[in-house]
């Protein structure tokens, strides 16, 4: 099927999707007026029952934590699939110097760009760790910090090179942070069972309104989605920059790499 | 301005819809598929924003004050969690396919195909 007949196939599967979409659209309720009760019920709740400040850590890791407990092993799998997709024939072993084109000039880097990779590198970290540890109070949580914390590692490649950042990021350890994020949700998922109550019920105590300690559980829930996602995202960084990597006699049979050797 | 939101989210639908159908470069396809996935946060958002409330964050107002959705905007980040996983993944895939056929125009791919 070439370019032409792809585009009058989409034409009458787009004006389909309008047609549906129009009547949609009229049927929405209006907008800025929402009805759900159930977030409602939580904006008035939540602060009341699990002294917590911010509401959407109350439905990710309170009200819902089944579900992002969910998420979270889908994030694990997605992660996992890449890892073994990239790895492919290239097997667990590593490399201290990227790979080089033929032809392309190597700049050495700039003591500015050094200095200021390791000034932003340490701070991002910083904050992504206080991004984290506040999720139940202010804007943020696991997600969002793990995000943030794990974006420094890319800062360190760019300001220290590939082999030192080889050496600072091990794929083994950043899985293993990984899976102990994993597990520590799922433990506690699963340990208030053992005690009569049901899954993901918040037992610890609740904490303060506004205190860095406050929703009981959905702390250590928070602290473990954080802690999975920094692994997450690190194993995921080495792996793409194993790509790059020199390739050696053995481990590579594509034509496309082996002027880079 | 009461369907400006829903029609912005089907609208970046369609867009991402006919960048896949037209586009010659998985990387490409790849970038057009998180286009349409952002239709399902403008839509997420749309239905949870309230006039007049502000963020589902009682620290600085006290509970009680009009604020919009949570359960929308919680929503929204399994989404972006979602999205970001399954960016890597069909990278990942992209990459692999790129060693074994050296080309990513779908239109010179043919599925499995034995390897040459």
């Amino acid at each position: 099927m070439n370019r032409y007949w792809r585009l009058v196939l989409l034409a009458p599967a787009l004006v389909v999707l309008a047609i549906a979409a129009a009547q949609v659209i009229l049927a929405m309720p209006a907008f800025g007026h929402p009805l759900s009760q159930y977030g409602t019920t939580v904006n008035a709740l939540a602060p009341v029952l699990r002294n917590v400040s911010n509401m959407v850590a109350a439905v990710n890791f309170d009200v819902r934590a089944i579900d992002t407990l969910g998420e979270e092993s889908m994030l694990i799998c997605a992660v996992t699939a890449t890892v073994i997709l990239l790895r492919g024939r290239r097997g667990e072993d590593m490399t201290e110097c990227a790979g080089k084109l033929h032809g392309r000039e190597w700049l050495e880097r700039s003591d500015a760009t050094v200095l200021m990779c390791r000034l932003m590198a340490t701070t991002l970290f910083l904050y992504g760790a206080y991004v984290i540890l506040h999720g139940t109070i202010t804007p943020g949580g696991g997600f969002q910090g793990g995000a943030i914390a794990a974006s420094s590692f890319v800062l360190i490649y760019l300001g220290e090179g590939y082999s030192v950042s080889r050496d600072l990021l091990h794929s083994e350890v950043l899985a293993a942070v990984e899976g102990l994020g994993g597990l520590v949700f799922a433990l506690a998922a699963m340990v208030p069972l053992a005690f009569g109550y049901a899954a993901a019920q918040n037992v610890l105590p609740l904490g303060n309104w506004k205190d860095l300690y406050s929703g009981g559980t959905m702390v250590v829930v928070n602290a473990a989605v954080g802690v999975a996602v920094i692994g997450s995202f690190g194993v995921l960084l080495v792996e793409f920059l194993e790509e790059t990597r020199a390739p050696r006699p053995g481990d590579e049979d594509d034509e496309t790499r082996e002027e880079g050797a | 301005m009461n369907v400006l939101a829903w029609c912005v989210a089907a609208w970046l639908l369609g867009v991402g819809i006919y960048g896949i159908v037209t586009s010659r470069h998985y990387v490409h396809l790849i970038g057009c598929m998180t286009v349409c996935q952002s239709a399902t946060y403008v839509l997420l958002l749309g239905i949870g924003f309230r006039w007049g409330a502000g963020a589902p964050i009682f620290y600085d107002h006290p509970p009680g004050t009009p604020a919009v959705d949570p359960v929308m905007q919680a929503l929204v980040l399994t989404d972006i969690v979602v999205s970001a996983s399954m960016t890597a993944l069909l990278l990942a895939i992209a990459l692999q396919v790129h060693k074994r056929r050296c080309t990513l125009d779908p239109q010179h791919l043919r599925p499995l195909r034995p390897r040459e």
